[in-house]
């Protein structure tokens, strides 16, 4: 809930001119009911007061009763003067603008003895409470997660940075929807070059409504087409408050769990905010085994391919004798075979996701048991593949970001093609295009591989490694934040 | 209208250049047939037989390994008509060892063979070479009952097993190595069927690309020790001393050589220095009760230093006989000649070399009963 | 980022785009094209970068001169509107073919080591595909992938070890054990291996530090003789002389030393991986003969990639003999040498030029 604090001389003398006549309130009664004309959960009520009659107006969808009845029926009938007090009074020649205060949960009173129309902001929809996150839950550190609710989410982060300097601009974007977002940043360090750029690109956007951040997020991203999510994306407050710090842009949405986050790199995609909890060493694995796996993941089936088509050499002599008797019953080749290997992990994934959950759990092992043994032993797959392609498939959870664990499954059916045409020439081919794609994209204007194409040596302190706490005090070069 | 014409342009290419790529059959690996093991038999100037052991896979065949066997001149010959043979492709890139046998050896053209090999970029260079005494083909073919796979037997028993066993194993590269190298004489390994098992007899010595001379493990030992190899096989003993009959065995030895040379191969002369340090494993003799002072093993191990020293100087007389050189000891005068060293000069500087050994033993422990 | 459009290539671009362009095919084939000189040839690279440091100064010279101007707008400033555009198509043409050469010999040792039974056509067609890819991304992108390059390849130099375990150290003595016309042969074979630092002369005025793009381009080289030297030296120390002259990839040879208890094949490995160190020296090769179009027909356009990677394409898969094609690509190669005496005569027609201004 919010209360809008507004200088009441302006509004009592506008309010005491009992210069009205009947017909005219009745007249813009009419106008008022035509312009929420089936909107029905818009509800007028005639209340006789001492300053006359009142009509409170309100949409009863977005406004619980008890926040009405505190703050308006019960002020009306005892002090009046206390509506004056929070009240903001609107021109009552313009009422098309009337229905969108109704739609954002204010409630509105005409004066028909003075024609004037005063509105209360009585927004109290039912929000979701705090509740810890299930997409990116961590061991250790706070499990407060966002929710739903603009108001919530900024708390969050305001209650982790008591600062002024911290910034958060609201906008409404969306042609159709309209649809609130904020825009938070540090003001004395965040980069006002790449500020000014992501407004513009805001304002740019012609989208009818936005269902999540992550739709407003690929409309602004730098290269729309790519398969890699260049803005980072988070629902705990503690790492968007780290980023904050850090001199990043923030956005909010309304009625939209994440927080977007840019400009980023792409190896920020493989940190957990857990690490900076964690012991560095113990983070400095883990950071390691993602980073890592994320090649691995994309290079394993592949490999798979390569060796028993083009390179049976590389491979040692006992590995691929048993290979050969594993492969002897498989009837298709072995891009085929990975393929199909894949196709069936995916859709285990997929139905395991849409299913509810109870069942979900019994049907993913029914699946992941059944459908692995019985192929092996019905000769459509080889027992070494599905280890393989078991181990890939884990790999790929790794990344926290979910999106880029998305990617990492997309492009590896690009490795499995390009291994299953040359080979290992085939996926070195196809391992130089990822890095001259990666090379090739920025996060609003910063290259996407920044720590690596070294901005800042001592970016490199808080990479692979993470070096201990107290080495990591200084702004990442990522943010290019301003200096001091 | 750029960017349509731009698509149509390339689709258009892309559609032609569809009919230059050939359809190509890639081969599964389950339908390749890897060939383990190699055997080149004698028959005559021009004619070989070879063998291949290509492992099977199928749990319902009753051998685990086919074996081919075709006379042929070339060896390409031979692998396309060994492909007849077999229900698969055949294909060399597993190829593990490959064997000769002696008579091909001695007067076969074994450098052709390996270097045709070598050319293969689908070999690898770690192919193991062996002399076998012998028929190949028929070690090949024989009943090893507790070594039911062939190619994984003689590969395990021709790779050094950690430094312990006595080992002279050659690979292609070095085979190809020692004979293109003018100051080395190649040594490979002799292996030969006895019974149910295969044995590691000894090593054969080349002269110009021909098998002239077998020799010993314990010479070979020789052999490994002076060209600087660190970690040594157990090295038995016979010390005649004026003791009676002593037999001593040195284990876990660490070795090393200095050679120095006076750099002039007109009159070549080398200053040959071994240092050996290892455990005193075994003891059979008189001492055996003596040995617990600091004392005594040093003059065990005078004596140990005396008896070395005349096998090496022994060893390396025989070689002069028999004009080669499989340790390199010519590589000591190469380093300092201008000019393009040849086998000649390898020739004369042995002819001539006189060598001066000392050999330093240390026994570090005798193990841990007193 | 920088207000000055043109000028971006910061340091570490300089180092590692001289550095990469250097490092190609040829360093595979080094120690055979060293081999007249046999065992000798260990120091061979250190005198080839001596040499390459002294030739770079004319060539940095000349461009100081013309700060803002690349070697095709020099040429046709110095030599003439029409006679600077004639020497501008035959540098473009020479490089055409040169980088074709490299990718064919490329895409040969693919052929017969990694893909045997397989035409290279589609191969050189997909690596084709990529390389436009990369080009279409301007000389930034080059260099931000010679940077990689260099970070993801640097690594095979522990592929080495095992030779090295193998090798014998005794094989660097005698020093210099070679005559007069072995050396001329060495050096005459050996120093295309090193050609590509040349290329400065083209994107030196994108450069931001261009006083101190002598020193850059410097520390880029010395970091490619380094890595020629130990291919010399493990080549040596690990080769007969015999090997030496006829192994043709003699760094195919010494991966093929080495083994993981997984992997038994390096050299497979490693010889996939080396289409990184040939994509960042063909895109630096064909990024200039691109600016050189742009010169040619004094307009910029990106579709000229397209176009040029065509010919490329098309010299590689030309329906002549494998000896023409070889004629053709060692032609190609010596005529690398006439452009890096090139700045050398530019300089002295500048110098010509300028008295004839003065008086």
């Amino acid at each position: 809930m919010k209360f809008k604090l507004v200088r009441t001389t302006k509004v009592d003398q506008l309010i005491k001119k009992p210069n009205n006549t009947k017909n005219q309130a009745e007249q813009t009664i009419e106008t008022l009911k035509k312009n929420t004309r089936n909107i029905d959960d818009v509800l007028f009520k005639k209340i006789p007061t001492d300053e006359g009659i009142v009509t409170v107006i309100y949409s009863s969808s977005l406004v619980e009763k008890m926040t009405l009845q505190s703050m308006v029926f019960i002020p009306l009938a005892n002090h009046i003067n206390q509506i004056h007090q929070v009240a903001e009074v609107i021109d009552p020649s313009d009422l098309k603008d009337v229905t969108a205060k109704l739609d954002s949960g204010q409630t509105l009173l005409y004066f028909h003895q003075t024609n004037t129309i005063l509105t209360i902001d009585t927004y109290s929809a039912p929000t979701r409470a705090i509740t810890s996150t299930m997409t990116e839950s961590t061991v250790i550190g706070p499990q407060d997660a966002f929710s739903e609710s603009l108001e919530t989410n900024i708390s969050l982060v305001r209650r982790r940075i008591q600062n002024p300097k911290l910034k958060n601009e609201d906008q409404t974007i969306g042609t159709e929807a309209n649809i609130r977002i904020s825009i938070m940043y540090m003001d004395d360090t965040v980069n006002k070059e790449s500020l000014d750029t992501l407004k513009k690109r805001i304002n740019k956007i012609d989208y009818p409504s936005f269902t999540d951040i992550s739709v407003l997020k690929q409309l602004i991203e730098d290269n729309p087409l790519s398969p890699f999510p260049q803005y980072y994306m988070s629902v705990r407050p503690d790492s968007i408050s780290r980023y904050l710090i850090d001199g990043r842009i923030v956005i909010f949405m309304d009625n939209s769990q994440a927080a977007v986050v840019c400009p980023t790199s792409f190896f920020e995609m493989f940190i957990s905010v857990e690490d900076y909890y964690n012991r560095w060493t113990t983070a400095s694995l883990l950071r390691m085994l993602r980073f890592f796996g994320f090649f691995l993941t994309i290079m394993i089936t592949p490999m798979y391919i390569s060796a028993l088509t083009f390179h049976p050499e590389i491979l040692p002599y006992e590995l691929l004798l048993n290979l050969q008797e594993s492969r002897s019953k498989v009837p298709f080749p072995p891009l085929f075979e990975v393929l199909f290997i894949e196709l069936i992990i995916e859709v285990l994934r997929e139905a395991g996701s849409r299913m509810p959950a109870k069942v979900g759990q019994t049907i993913g092992i029914v699946g992941g048991i059944v459908i692995g043994t019985a192929a092996v032993e019905a000769g459509l797959i080889s027992n070494i593949l599905v280890v393989l392609v078991a181990t890939s498939a884990l790999l790929s959870f790794l990344p926290p970001i979910f999106l880029m664990s998305n990617t990492s499954r997309f492009i590896r059916y690009f490795f499995i093609l390009s291994a299953g045409l040359f080979g290992l020439f085939g996926q070195m081919l196809a391992f130089a295009w990822l890095i001259t794609h990666l090379e090739g994209l920025k996060s609003l204007g910063t290259p996407y591989l920044a720590p690596f194409i070294p901005r800042k040596a001592s970016d490199l302190l808080d990479s692979i490694i993470r070096f201990p706490t107290a080495l990591l005090k200084s702004k990442t070069g990522i943010s290019k934040s301003q200096k001091k | 209208m750029n960017r349509k014409f731009k698509l149509m342009f390339t689709l258009f290419v892309l559609l032609f250049l569809v009919g230059c790529s050939e359809k190509e059959v890639k081969v599964p690996l389950e339908e390749v047939g890897m060939v383990g093991i190699m055997a080149f038999d004698y028959i005559d100037e021009d004619t070989t037989k070879l063998t291949v052991a290509i492992p099977q896979y199928s749990p319902e065949a009753k051998r685990n390994t086919q074996i081919f066997s075709v006379k042929t001149d070339l060896v390409s010959k031979g692998i396309v008509k060994i492909e007849k043979l077999s229900d698969k492709k055949v294909i060399l890139n597993q190829l593990r060892v490959v064997l000769i046998n002696e008579e091909y050896a001695r007067k076969g053209r074994v450098e052709k063979v390996i270097q045709n090999l070598y050319r293969d970029s689908e070999v690898g260079n770690k192919v193991l070479i062996a002399v076998v005494n012998g028929n190949g083909e028929e070690l090949l073919k024989g009943q090893y009952l507790d070594k039911p796979n062939i190619n994984f037997y003689l590969n395990d028993l021709l790779l050094p097993s950690i430094n312990t066993a006595f080992n002279p194993n050659t690979n292609i590269h070095d085979f190809i190595y020692t004979v293109t190298n003018p100051v080395f004489d190649p040594i490979l390994p002799i292996i030969e069927k006895i019974d149910d098992k295969i044995e590691i007899k000894g090593v054969a010595l080349f002269k110009n690309k021909h098998m002239i001379e077998s020799i010993t493990p314990s010479e070979a030992l020789i052999i490994q020790a002076l060209q600087g190899k660190k970690k040594l096989a157990p090295l038995p003993l016979d010390l005649n001393k004026g003791n009676g009959k002593e037999i001593v065995m040195l284990d876990l030895i660490e070795s090393k050589v200095k050679i120095k040379s006076n750099k002039n191969h007109k009159s070549p002369k080398l200053n040959i220095v071994l240092n050996i340090k290892g455990t005193l494993s075994e003891y059979q003799g008189k001492r055996e009760h003596e040995l617990n002072t600091p004392k005594s093993i040093a003059i065990l191990e005078d004596d140990i230093n005396k008896q070395l020293r005349k096998d090496i100087e022994e060893f390396l007389k025989k070689l002069k006989g028999l004009k080669i050189d499989p340790i390199g000891l010519s590589e000591n005068f190469r380093m300092y000649y201008k000019g393009k060293w040849n086998d000649k000069l390898t020739d004369a500087t042995i002819a001539k070399l006189k060598v001066d050994v000392h050999v330093k033993t240390s026994i570090i422990s005798t193990g841990t009963l007193k | 980022m920088s207000t000055n459009k043109q000028k971006f290539l910061n340091r570490y671009h300089v180092i590692f785009l001289v550095q990469s362009a250097m490092v190609g095919t040829g360093i595979l084939t080094l120690p055979q094209k060293l081999s007249s000189v046999g065992y000798s040839q260990t120091l061979f690279p250190i005198l080839f970068g001596v040499i390459a440091s002294l030739t770079l100064l004319p060539m940095i010279w000349m461009n100081s001169k013309y700060p803002n101007e690349n070697l095709f707008r020099i040429n046709e400033i110095l030599l003439g509107k029409w006679l600077g555009k004639g020497v501008n198509l035959f540098i473009v043409l020479q490089f055409l073919v040169f980088s074709s050469g490299i990718i064919s010999s490329y895409m040969h040792l693919i052929q017969s080591t990694a893909l045997p039974e397989q035409t290279i056509t589609a191969p050189a067609f997909f690596f084709i595909l990529l390389l436009v890819y990369i080009v279409r991304g301007g000389i930034r992108s080059v260099a931000r992938f010679c940077i990689m390059t260099f970070f993801i390849t640097i690594p095979m130099l522990y592929f080495l070890l095992w030779a090295i375990e193998k090798g014998e150290m005794s094989h660097f003595l005698p020093f210099f054990n070679y005559n007069g016309k072995e050396f001329y042969d060495a050096m005459k074979k050996g120093y295309l291996s090193i050609l590509g630092y040349e290329l400065i002369m083209f994107y030196f005025p994108n450069i931001i530090d261009q006083k101190k793009a002598y020193k850059h381009a410097l520390i880029g080289i010395w970091i490619s003789i380094v890595l020629c030297l130990i291919t010399t030296a493990v080549s040596v120390m690990y080769f007969s002389e015999w090997q030496l002259k006829y192994v043709e990839f003699s760094v195919l040879n010494l991966f093929k030393a080495g083994e993981f208890s997984f992997i038994e094949r390096i050299d497979i490995i490693g010889m996939t991986l080396w289409v990184f160190l040939i994509l960042s020296t063909v895109t630096a090769y064909l990024w200039c003969a691109k600016r050189g179009m742009d010169s040619l027909l004094s307009k910029e356009r990106k579709n000229y990639i397209y176009i040029l990677a065509l010919i490329v394409f098309l010299i590689i898969k030309m329906p002549f003999s494998q000896e023409f094609q070889e004629k053709l690509f060692s032609a190609s190669s010596y005529v690398g040498y006439v452009i890096l005496v090139w700045p050398i005569f530019l300089a002295i027609v500048h110098l010509l030029r300028k008295k004839q201004v003065q008086t």
